[in-house]
């Protein structure tokens, strides 16, 4: 019985030899990618640094906008690393089949883009060689952190994904690791002998990981959903009008789906074509991303006219006031780029013609990814603009320094994901042979 | 020990390695070890392996991590005693939080400690008795057996359509 999502060419042989020839030497166009990709970052260094020796004003961020781009960014990146471990571990409980060829690259993206993310509060942060004082543990100058404090919350729950997606990526590879290993020579036979930790697939290696694996995907689900939460109450936890909702974690958890999912697209289509992934990663895998991306995008619409609607029916002046400005004041075009790119757009995928077209799949999934950092503008900088007091009320626009910095991180993540897949196995083959083939000849 | 022999049977599907497996258990030679590229249900069943025991270190690690969430912000709280935003020094929810998150952080760190004691791993030694085919496309069952009784498992294992190589 072949899986749909497999291509039915394939064989146990031909799924490894289409994985590990993504690992032969790289060619020119990767490295001047990469260089290209780390010349972003330096410029991004370079922003951060000038930061640190200048101090924190360089930024736009103001009186009354205390919180700009570096805390958008935050918030998108973290939404990003949401739909890996949707993917990895959430599918995985519903047996759905079609997440196997994404999976290892949707993990991936998942770790790359916490870290990523997690650069950002100690951007934000200005005097950065303070961030110690964060840490709990005893020290001379008798401070303890507050945990009451939602940031607090957010600390523990962002080095809490961390560590859990790390490690679930890392189990997770453990057996691809040991082909490689079985497969490579030299240096790299040694390299990967020592990261596959002495694997065998013997039964009793299969028996342990297959549970802890479980046991993973269990752990990582309230997780996942617990952190985007922790994040959204970052906001809801204040009293600013736009931000003090009962609904923000729900719909700051659909939101990063939404992102995430549209991510893995971005990311999968180029993969695909460079790496021949076509037998692997077949059209009916990304449609079923693409049908995803249809219902988080109802959602997060649904979120959209519930706040709203919760606007309308509290008969609160300050209230009304925000979601009026929200859609005709100074940051309209943000509100309709973020309206139209994460809830209109994405209905095209009800058109199987457009979610079967690879164009249409990854110029969707790029508008949604601009959609949804747009919507963490309108709520961090739109919210606390225009709140309670007109006289208070003020404007911001991003600096070049954050730009750079924005630039600097988008060029960090891609140069990391490019590094991986050229370095590690971008495809779990273990789970594509487990899922599309059952009691079949596998030797090809 | 030193007279002991190891042969490795290869399979091209886990359908026959069960039936060999089956028919292994039953006979004078000794199973080793079952290798395969993939978890396989009719492996598990024809060695009639029990469910893992892992999940115990991930019980433990969770309850651990709950009880040193809630102690840790319970233990900073009453460092001062102050309170913040009109919540009680001792505020439950809040500090539920922290004993959630560092319940998943302690659980899934004895999930790890469970599968790396379990399986012995890392373990560097292993790779003597096994082919690296084992990791592609091809199922291994490992047996060994004294002296006198190689040529009969190396037939066993051809009579079963498996490819042998034997150890030295």
């Amino acid at each position: 019985m072949m899986n749909n999502s497999v291509s039915s060419e394939m064989t146990y042989a031909k799924i490894d030899q289409t994985v590990l020839d993504t690992l032969s030497p790289a060619t020119r166009p990767y490295w001047i990618t990469i260089a290209l990709l780390l010349l972003g970052i330096l410029l991004g260094a370079a922003c951060w640094l000038y930061q640190i020796f200048v101090g924190i004003g360089v930024g736009g961020q103001n009186n009354p906008v205390a919180w700009g781009t570096y805390l958008i960014n935050f918030v998108f990146w973290v939404g990003i690393a949401h739909s890996g471990t949707l993917i990895s571990a959430i599918l995985h409980l519903f047996r759905a089949g079609w997440r196997n060829p994404i999976a290892r690259a949707a993990e991936t993206m998942t770790v790359f883009a916490v870290c990523t993310a997690g650069l950002f509060p100690f951007i934000h942060l200005g005097r950065v060689w303070v961030v110690y004082y964060m840490l709990p543990y005893p020290n001379q100058r008798g401070l303890w952190p507050n945990f009451l404090s939602p940031l607090v919350f957010d600390l523990i729950a962002i080095s809490t994904y961390l560590t859990v997606s790390s490690l679930f990526w890392y189990t997770g590879m453990l057996p691809d690791l040991a082909t490689v290993r079985d497969r490579a020579e030299g240096l790299r036979k040694k390299i990967f002998t020592v990261l596959s930790l002495g694997w065998t697939g013997e039964h009793e290696h299969w028996r342990h990981f297959s549970r802890i694996y479980l046991f993973f995907a269990a752990l990582a689900t309230p997780l996942v959903i617990s952190v985007h939460s922790v994040v959204s109450w970052d906001f809801a936890l204040g009293i600013v009008p736009g931000w003090h909702s009962t609904i923000f974690a729900p719909y700051f958890v659909a939101g990063a789906i939404h992102s995430g999912l549209a991510m893995v697209l971005t990311l999968m289509i180029p993969l695909r074509r460079i790496f021949h992934y076509e037998n692997i990663i077949t059209l009916s895998v990304l449609e079923n991303v693409a049908k995803t991306i249809i219902l988080t995008g109802l959602i997060v619409a649904f979120s959209y006219a519930t706040e709203y609607f919760l606007a309308w029916y509290s008969h609160n002046i300050v209230e009304l006031e925000t979601f009026r400005w929200r859609a005709v004041g100074d940051y309209s075009l943000q509100f309709w780029i973020m309206v139209i790119c994460n809830t209109v757009i994405p209905l095209l995928f009800f058109f199987k013609k457009i979610r079967t077209s690879l164009a249409w799949l990854f110029g969707i999934s790029i508008i949604v990814n601009i959609g949804m950092w747009f919507e963490r503008f309108v709520i961090i900088v739109g919210s606390v603009a225009h709140d309670f007091i007109p006289h208070a009320w003020g404007l911001y626009t991003p600096t070049a320094i954050e730009l750079g910095i924005l630039l600097g991180s988008f060029c960090l993540f891609f140069f990391l994901f490019i590094l991986f897949v050229k370095h590690l196995p971008s495809v779990s083959m273990t789970e594509i042979k487990e899922t599309a083939f059952a009691g079949e000849n596998h030797d090809g | 020990m030193t007279d002991r022999h190891h042969v490795l049977g290869l399979f091209t599907d886990d359908s026959r390695a069960a039936a060999a497996t089956d028919r292994l258990r039953q006979s004078p030679w000794q199973l080793q070890k079952v290798f395969s590229p993939v978890p396989s249900r009719k492996l598990t069943d024809a060695l009639k392996l029990e469910r893992s025991r892992a999940g115990y270190f991930t019980l433990c690690g969770g309850i651990i991590g709950f009880i040193s969430g809630f102690s840790l912000a319970i233990f900073t709280a009453t460092r001062w005693n102050l309170i913040v935003g009109g919540k009680p020094i001792v505020a439950l929810i809040p500090f539920f939080i922290v004993g959630f998150e560092c319940t998943i952080l302690f659980a899934v760190i004895g999930n790890i400690i469970g599968m790396l004691a379990l399986t012995g791993l890392p373990r560097y030694d292993n790779l003597r008795y096994y082919d690296p085919r084992c990791s592609g496309s091809h199922f291994g069952i490992l047996a060994s057996c004294d002296a006198d009784g190689l040529e009969g498992l190396t037939g066993f294992f051809q009579q079963q359509g498996a490819e042998v190589k034997v150890f030295d």
